[in-house]
Parts: structure tokens; sequence; C-alpha cells
């Protein structure tokens, strides 16, 4: 085959993904240069003021309050997505499929009724409270709903089955062989896990972790649906930035800093990968 | 007189409906290098993963120096294992995945550190130590999953295909290396193979199975020239088998030619009978022998060290293997269609019941 | 897992998983039936909330622009993914910064993906509404479309290719008649597979679809409607949603020979 023809299949999806992504995104890039318009709009003229500002200590705080919350939902949802990842596999092989199918199905219904859903359990007229009050318990309860908690539990419920998918991977390809080998050599279950299966599935934990942490830190509806607009994530504050305050240029720095923090992260995740799996570029020597 | 190591009594491995282990029962001997041959399903595996601890017998006995170890789990057993895979620790160097075993007896450091690197120069790998097995060769993964089990010391080291993965040259070296290694260290190996050349090369007793029973259990000289019957004579080797009647004390071919031999005591005269011999028992046109026949060559097939020759005779439906050295079929210019005899002892004949 | 305790523990984190996972999505569909439609009692068996939904205009108006965007949006996606999908993978040598706009829609945050859109169809002065939303579906969706389908090229035996060149046939006619055939089955899952993240999508169409009401889609509505003022007809409304992108996706992965997507 000569390299023609693939690249005229290929035109028409990368003229448009060059069109409506490349192209837009590169916009963003340099809008975060702009000033900003006294009445909004923006005035072409460069600065790094909103590059700034996004460091101003009002912003800052923002920033490490979401990624507490984030690296919290990620945290949470690793160690149950592992859990449940690890159990999946430690199943009958013909079972783990639609085990895993299960598990994964509620990613694929819609975001908003996912998280509408814990509106109804959390509620104050909600179902988890009916439920007390129906065995009986009498006393104040606390506020569930528009808590940090609230959000926390939302975000871990809605990205849960992408980590269980994410664990599932390397756990699933692990040779059994390994396992025996290393109870074979006078390991017990817990010291094998500790020492071989752990180490071994970090870039499905990393994997998982990553993409939590990004989603939610750049989630904008849970805040606003399970938080009831009580803090700021990143997601908002952009979303405020573009719909709200108008101030472009600013929000564009914002979504540039959440790029940059996810490409961090990634580039972290790829290298925890190679280092797991021992791939070093592989020089085989030869006997 | 070398004295018991493991004895195995009467072991049944059931999977359900399956019987995968069926009554076997072996004596195997102190630093012994001991061979479980065995087609595909025959239960050699079986029995190589309830001597390692991953499995437990349905019922009968493992004793390792008189004790009975058939529900110990594997990790408290002074058994050690070389996986098919490897299975090496593929996060961990090559050091790394020698030390894990003697870590996981909370040896001290230092004794630990001068156990592995004497393992290194044993297996000839010390200058790859910092290695991860993924920048190993097929030969050199092989020494580490070697060396990982053997640093062990373990009463018993079982071995399960451990040079399947290995192309035929490195093959050949390897078997001499193994019992090289079990020689110098003194302990018991057990193999699991498929593989018949590797199984006479290297050990010094085999155990025939087939299907989850044992068939024969010998010396590899005993192996390839008795064998119990008519199976065990086809799986080892090849055999020329020729169908007969048994008559007088004798066995008449279908066309009635004679074969000379010592029959079983079992088989009666008007019985049906095998009547046995190897290729290389085979010697052309000795008139004088005890038993001979005519045949014309269909095919032949060129070897470097030996000559192999498919006479076509009246006596059998398959073709007649002889196996000619290289200074004989020299001295001939042999071509198909060719009509030849060919004439054997009655005593390299063997005699099995259809 | 070798010994009963172990597996005992298994079977445990795994019901507590599920339990965790599906609880709050029965509890909406056992709403949803509920005559008084609250979750403090349980006042009867209804199927009144499902009636309530139907006779709201603005819903099924909504609806039917969720409907127009996903199938014009997996239209084009499917035809524009499952060509780079074929391309990149007759092209062996990969190119880095190709795979990374290939990879791009699928990772990067709807957030940004969003504003960009935003910003870059305004300054052009560019009037937004359902069009919109279609170019931006698009986007993401092509590139799923393009994962599962190279997913199955990775599997793909390229010498029928060569022979069906060998015997004479053109390019065209080889893609036609031996190469799209094999692909079907992975086509259509990421036809579902696209035509189901369409219909859930929320952030990138509430951002790109302009200011008018006439563009509203079913999430946009059901985002609203969770904001400001919880009706019973919304549970209704979850459990339709809900049902028609699981049915689609297990038809997806019906196709696509047990895998999940993103496997």
């Amino acid at each position: 085959m000569t390299d023609r023809k693939p690249v005229y299949l290929m035109t028409p999806a990368l003229a448009w993904l060059t069109a409506f992504m490349v192209v837009p995104c590169l916009l963003i890039l340099a809008l975060a240069f702009f000033r900003r318009g006294i009445y909004g709009g923006i005035v072409y003229e460069f600065t790094l003021s909103n590059i700034a500002l996004v460091f101003d200590p009002l912003y800052a705080r923002i920033f490490l309050k979401s990624a507490g919350i984030a690296g919290l939902a990620a945290t949470i949802a690793v160690v149950i997505g592992y859990a449940a990842a690890y159990a999946i596999a430690s199943m009958p092989r013909k079972r783990q499929p639609i085990l895993l199918f299960f598990a994964v199905l509620p990613f694929w219904s819609n975001y908003l009724v996912r998280t509408y859903a814990w509106i109804v359990l959390l509620n104050r007229e909600g179902l988890i409270v009916s439920l007390a009050r129906a065995v009986g318990f009498e006393g104040e309860l606390p506020q569930m709903l528009y808590t940090e908690t609230a959000v926390v539990i939302g975000l871990v419920y809605n990205y849960l089955p992408f980590v269980i998918l994410a664990c599932y991977a390397p756990l699933s390809r692990l040779n059994p062989e390994i396992h025996e080998a290393s109870r074979d050599l006078g390991a017990s279950e817990w010291t094998t896990f500790r020492r071989v299966t752990l180490p071994m599935t970090v870039p499905g934990i990393a994997t998982g972790f990553v993409f939590v942490f990004v989603l939610s830190i750049g989630n904008f509806v849970t805040p606003a649906l399970l938080g009831g607009g009580q803090f700021q994530m990143i997601g908002n504050l952009i979303y405020d930035q573009f719909l709200t305050a108008n101030d472009w240029p600013f929000g564009a720095a914002l979504s540039m800093f959440l790029i940059a923090i996810m490409m961090g992260l990634l580039t972290l995740q790829t290298f925890a990968s190679e280092k797991a799996s021992g791939q070093q570029r592989a020089e085989v020597c030869d006997d | 007189m070398t004295s018991t190591l493991l004895s195995l009594a009467n072991i049944e491995k059931r999977f359900g409906e399956l019987r995968a282990v069926n009554g076997v029962s072996l004596d195997i001997r102190e630093n012994e290098f001991f061979a479980l041959l065995g087609a595909s399903g025959s239960g050699k595996t079986t029995l190589l993963r309830m001597l390692a601890g991953f499995d437990m017998p349905s019922s009968g006995h493992i004793l390792l120096d008189g004790h009975d170890i058939s529900q110990v789990p594997p990790n408290h057993r002074p058994v050690n294992l070389m996986f098919q895979s490897y299975a090496l620790f593929p996060h961990m160097t090559v050091a790394q995945n020698i030390a894990y075993g003697l870590e996981m007896e909370k040896l001290p450091r230092t004794e630990i550190n001068e156990r592995v690197d004497e393992m290194l120069s044993t297996i000839q790998l010390t200058h790859l130590a910092e290695r991860k097995p993924e920048q190993l060769s097929g030969g050199q993964r092989q020494r580490v999953a070697l060396g990982r089990a053997l640093v062990k010391r373990p009463r018993l080291l079982l071995l399960d295909e451990p040079l399947g993965a290995l192309d035929k040259k490195l093959r050949g070296e390897m078997q001499l290396e193994l019992k090289h290694i079990q020689n110098k260290f003194g302990i018991t190996f057990i193999v699991v193979t498929h593989d018949q050349e590797e199984a006479l090369v290297m050990a010094d007793r085999i155990a025939i199975l087939k299907d989850g029973e044992l068939l024969q259990c010998g010396s590899p000289h005993e192996i390839y020239e008795y064998p119990v019957n008519r199976f065990a004579a086809d799986f080892i080797g090849v055999m020329n088998f020729l169908p007969a009647r048994v008559d007088a004390g004798a066995l008449c071919t279908a066309n009635g030619s004679r074969i000379s031999a010592s029959l079983p005591a079992d088989l009666k005269p008007g019985d049906n009978a095998l009547a046995a011999v190897r290729p290389e028992r085979l010697r052309l046109g000795a008139a004088d022998a005890d038993n001979c026949l005519n045949g014309r060559i269909s095919a032949m097939a060129y070897h470097g060290l030996d000559l192999h020759l498919h006479l076509e005779t009246p006596v059998s439906p398959h073709p007649l293997m002889v196996r000619l050295t290289a200074d004989v079929a020299e001295g001939h210019p042999f071509a198909v269609g060719e009509e030849v005899s060919v004439g054997w002892s009655a005593r390299d004949t063997r005699v099995f019941t259809a | 897992m070798t010994n009963r305790g172990s597996l005992r523990l298994m079977l445990l984190i795994l019901s507590a998983t599920f339990a965790f996972l599906y609880i709050p999505i029965s509890v909406l569909f056992a709403l949803s039936f509920n005559a008084s439609g609250l979750p403090t009692a349980w006042t009867g068996f209804s199927t009144h909330w499902y009636a309530e939904l139907m006779a709201n205009s603005d819903i099924i108006g909504a609806a039917l622009n969720t409907l127009i965007v996903a199938v014009v949006s997996t239209l084009s996606a499917t035809l524009l993914g499952t060509l780079l999908a074929i391309g990149v993978e007759i092209r062996r040598r990969k190119g880095r910064l190709l795979e990374t706009v290939i990879f791009a829609p699928m990772i990067i945050p709807d957030i940004v993906l969003a504003i960009a859109l935003l910003s870059f169809f305004s300054m052009l002065d560019f009037r937004m509404g359902l069009h919109t939303i279609i170019i931006s579906h698009t986007v993401f969706n092509l590139a799923f479309v393009c994962a599962v389908v190279r997913a199955r090229l990775k599997s793909f035996d390229w010498s029928i290719v060569e022979a069906s060149t060998d015997l004479g046939a053109t390019t065209p006619v080889t893609l036609r008649r031996v190469i799209l055939p094999v692909l079907t089955p992975a086509v259509v899952a990421g036809a579902l597979l696209a035509f189901t993240l369409s219909i859930d999508e929320f952030i990138i169409a509430y951002f790109t679809a302009g200011s008018g009401r006439d563009s509203i889609t079913l999430p946009m509505q059901i985002f609203s409607m969770i904001r400001f003022g919880v009706t019973p007809e919304i549970n209704a409304l979850a459990v339709l949603v809900m049902t028609l992108s699981v049915v689609a996706l297990a038809i997806s992965q019906r196709l696509n020979r047990g895998r999940l997507p993103g496997q």
C-alpha cells in the first residue's frame, strides 16, 4: 500500500477535528493572553494578567479546595474500584465478562440522572431520612445534601465504573503462574498481594486515579447539583467566566491550567506504568 | 543404597466427573533425576501441581521424608516449582527475583545477598543481576527461574516442561546443564515433559502416564527396550508393529511366514498378537537372522546421520521402518521401488496382546 | 483464590459494590411508578407520571431535538470515524501528533471543549443552534467510532486485502466488498456507542446551543428541571433516558463481541 490512499481516507475526519477541535483549542490558548474589556468582550492586547490571576490567593484557594475534593473522590474511587476489580478477577473466568459488564453499565447511563438519584437519596425528605424515621430514629439528622460529602459521594458514584474497568485490565492480564510462583517461594496470600500483584497493577490504579481526578476537578454539574452552589470547583469557575461573569480571557487561562494539570498527571501515569511493567527500553541481550 | 524421599500412595484427583489422576503410586529416591512423561491430558501436570501444593489430592497421600504433606499449603512446603512460563516477576530485577524466596524465609540480609550472589554465579548471570526479565533472552530467563527456585535449597525441585520454550539447539545444551546442576546441588529433580527424547536424555528414571494412570516406571533403558504394552512401545521412539496370530509357541503372520520370539505367558494359541521391532534392529540382507522379511522400498528419508527406508511388506498394512546408519547407507545406492530383504533376531522382538 | 475465607470476602466486596452502584438507580425506577411520586411513602403503582411526561410539550420538544442531534451526529461521525480508522490502520507508520489529535476528543475535559467551541463559534459570529451542537458532538463521536473500529482492525488480516487486489479488484471495490463487510459489526457498535454518548451529552450541548428555546436538548431540560424545581415527572424521564442508553449500549456490546467500549 502506498501512503496516498490512507491520507485520502483520513482527510475528512482530520479536517473536521482540525476545524472544530484543534483551532478552537488554540483559540482558547490565545485568548488566555488577551485583556478583558471593561464591559466584557475581548481587547486584543497582550497581557499575562490572566495567568497571574490564576495564582491569586482567592483563586488559588478554590484550586486547592477543588483539588482536595477531587483527590479525595479519586482515592475513595480507586480503593473501592480496585477491590471490586480484584474480586471480579478472582471469580471463575467465564463469569468475569458478565460481572464486568454490569459493573460498567451505569457508566453509560445519563450522568445527570445518576447524580439526580443521589438528590433523591440524600434530600431532607429523601429516602435515607425516611428510612431513618421508619426505624424509629427521632433525633436531628445532619444535613446531607448540599455538602462536600454529597459532592464526593456523587463523584465516586459516577466514576467508579471507570476505575473498575481500568483496574480490571491489568489484573486480568496477570499470569496466574506469577501468583503461584510467589506462593511457591514461600509468600503468604497477603505478602503475594503486597509484593507482586499490587506493584504489577499500578498502571491500572494510576489510570483510574488520574481520570477521576481530572474529571472531578473540571466538573461543574456535580458541585452545582449536589453541592447546591455552596462552593466552587475549577469547572464552576470556568463556567462562571463564560456564562455569567463574562471574563472569557480569565476563563481561557483557567482552562489552560486544567489541561496543564491533566497533561502533567498523564505523564506521571505513563511513567508509573512503564516502571511497573519493567519496560525500560528493553535491550535484549543474547546468550 | 539411596533412600526414598517422596512416596505417592494411591493418589487420585477428580475434577467433577473427570478423573485427572487415578490411583498413582510411586517412590522417588533421594538425589534422583525423575521424569514424568505423558501426552497432554495424561494427568502429569495435575500430579505436579499436587506435589507443589496448588491442588489437593481427592484421596491418597503424598509423603515427603515420611511426613504427609498432601494438605500443606504451597508456601510451607520444602518443595519448589520452576514454572513452564517461568513466572518471573516482571517488576523486579534478576537479583530481586532470586532474593524473593529467601526474603520469605526472613533470613538476614547479609545471608540473602551472599546466597543470591552465589546463585548468580552458578547460573552465570552475575553481569545481568540488575536487568529486568523483559531485557533477557529466553535461555537467560530460564536460568533465572531455575536459580530462583534452587536458591531456596528445596528438598525437591519440580520442573514443568523446563525446556519447552527454548529452541532446539539451546534445548540440547540445557538438558546437559540441568543434569550438571542437579548433580552439583544434590537435589531431587522431578521434570514434567511431553518430550520423550528429553526424558530419555536427562532422567535416571521415567514414569509414563496415560489417562491419569501410571503405565510404566523404570530406567530409560528399561522403558525403551522393554515397554510393558503396545501403548508404551508406541509412545517412546519409533516401533514397527506386525499383526500376527499365536500358533503353537510361535507367531504366524497374515501371509503365513513365522516370527520367532519369546511369547508372554498370557498369550494362548489362536490369540491375536503384535510382534514389535525397533527400526534400528533391522538389518539389510541378513538371510541368516532368526526372522526375515522381503519388501519393496516405497520412500526414503535422509537425515544426515542415518537413512530411513519405508518398506512395503505383505505382512502389514503399514510400511516397515528401517533405520540404516550412515556407513551402511553409504555403501549401497538405494532407489525407490527396489526389492530388499531385512532380518532381525528373536531377542530384539517384543510381543504384545493386540 | 485457594481458600474459602477469601472467596467469601470477594463475594462480599462484589455484593457491596453492586449494591452501591444499583440501589440509587433502582430507587428511581421504583419512584417513577409510585402514585404519589415522593420517596417518603409508597402509595401504589401507577404509570401516571409517564402519561404526564407525554403531555409535557417542553419535554417532547427537547426529546425530539436530542434525537435529531444524536442521529445526525452519529451518522456523520460514523462515516468520518470509520474512514479515519481504516486510513490510520493501513498506514502502518504511526505519527505521534496524529495519535494525539485522534485521542484528544476522548480525554479532553468536556468543559474545555465546550468553552473552546463556544468561543470559536461566537468569534466567527456563527449563529448557534441545533446545528452547532451537531457539529460539536461529531467531534467526540468520531473519535469514539474510530477507536472501536480500530480495535477491530487490530485483529484484521490485511492479507485478504492483498488477496482482493491480487484477484484484480481496485481499491474502492476492495473497500466495499472486502473491508467494509468485515468491519460492519464494529462500525454498528461504534455508531450505537456514539448515539448513546450523544443523547446523554450535556455540557458541550449546553455551551453550544445558543440562547434560543428551540435548541434545548433533553439533558439540558433535565438539568434545569433538577435545578429549578423537581417535579415527579423527572423520575419517569430519568428511567426512560437510562433505559434507552443502556439498550443501545447492550446491542453495541453484543456486536462488538463482548468487548466493552474503552476496554
